[in-house]
């Protein structure tokens, strides 16, 4: 597993819809173990998408584990070609991101969330997430299509992000 | 360069595009309508020996704006870190709300890194709204400034809230 360079703006990749991964391979399942990884490797990270590593491929991790604002904790979650199937009522919240240096922005998500998607062994999984987890996996499902939380602040207002040591 | 004019369509471009066309760059950036007036207040960096007020004197004159420029030294930090929150005050307004709150917020050592206010409500019962972003520096007691709010709060009658605005990092 690697470590991987996380891209910032105005990387063009972070713009572009990534493309469907279509089937597990070798390289598919390297890609996820280096996500999971470049995501501890940063402290308070949460998640990350292939994109976010300069891969333009539909595949995100995530993992709230021990997150105070988490209701649902799946653990390390990674998902190949992931889909929503269900979204719940919207909350508010304030996010930063890995490729958006220096801002922070208030976004409103669905708080209850169902998803599919491939795991990294080629098998099925459904997932039923709320709160915080349905946060950060649909921030990381924008990634895949080109979007950041940039394009979904509804106050008009950006905040400088705290530094994180 | 702060400026500042009754407020009407134009005053953004135009004074960006005579700033841009003096080869001058933006950097931060607020504006806003504060009661039909037009504020700028922006960071602008340039060439060595760029005249800003020059470059934004025929905007300035065309507007009718009030401009002001001021060198920045280098090396001014953007902004000071700390924890993030919010500070959400309102109540029926009444003269001195603004600074007996900024009071309790510089009196614990923590800093204001943005503030809105607006003044609400019907002429005859006047209410004030204020939003504050403060950044709390490591070895302050949030805790405790939130204990000061809540007694200046109940001095004044108003309704003052905070809350932890740190930004989940995705």
């Amino acid at each position: 597993m690697t470590v991987l360079p996380v891209v910032q703006l105005p990387e063009p990749v972070l713009k572009r819809r990534a493309a469907e991964v279509g089937g597990i391979t070798d390289e598919v399942r390297r890609l996820c173990s280096d996500l999971v990884e470049t995501m501890r490797a940063s402290p308070a990270c949460v998640g990350l998408a292939a994109p976010q590593v300069g891969v333009s491929l539909r595949v995100f991790c995530v993992d709230v584990t021990g997150h105070n604002k988490a209701v649902s904790c799946h653990g390390t979650v990674v998902l190949v070609d992931p889909e929503v199937l269900a979204a719940g009522p919207g909350a508010t919240a304030r996010e930063g991101c890995m490729s958006v240096p220096d801002l922070t922005g208030d976004v409103t998500r669905a708080t209850e969330l169902v998803i599919r998607g491939c795991t990294p062994e080629g098998a099925e999984r459904v997932l039923s997430v709320d709160a915080f987890e349905a946060r950060a996996v649909l921030h990381e499902l924008d990634h895949l299509d080109g979007l950041l939380f940039l394009d979904r602040v509804t106050s008009g207002r950006l905040f400088p992000r705290k530094v994180y040591r | 360069m702060l400026a500042v004019g009754a407020d009407r369509p134009g005053i953004v471009a135009a004074v960006t595009g005579a700033l841009s066309e003096a080869g001058a760059n933006l950097d931060d950036t607020s504006m806003s309508i504060l009661h039909g007036h037009f504020a700028i207040a922006m960071v602008v960096a340039g060439p060595e020996g760029l005249d800003v007020a020059a470059a934004l004197a025929p905007v300035a004159e065309r507007l009718d704006l009030t401009v002001d420029v001021r060198p920045i030294p280098e090396g001014t930090p953007p902004t000071p870190d700390g924890e993030r929150w919010s500070l959400a005050v309102y109540g029926a307004d009444r003269p001195g709300l603004v600074a007996a709150v900024t009071a309790v917020v510089a009196d614990t050592g923590v800093n204001v890194v943005d503030l809105t206010t607006r003044l609400i409500g019907v002429p005859t019962r006047p209410v004030y709204a204020m939003q504050l972003e403060l950044a709390v520096p490591d070895g302050v007691d949030a805790a405790q400034m939130k204990e000061r709010l809540a007694a200046v709060a109940a001095d004044l009658g108003i309704d003052c809230t905070l809350t932890p605005a740190d930004a989940d990092l995705l």
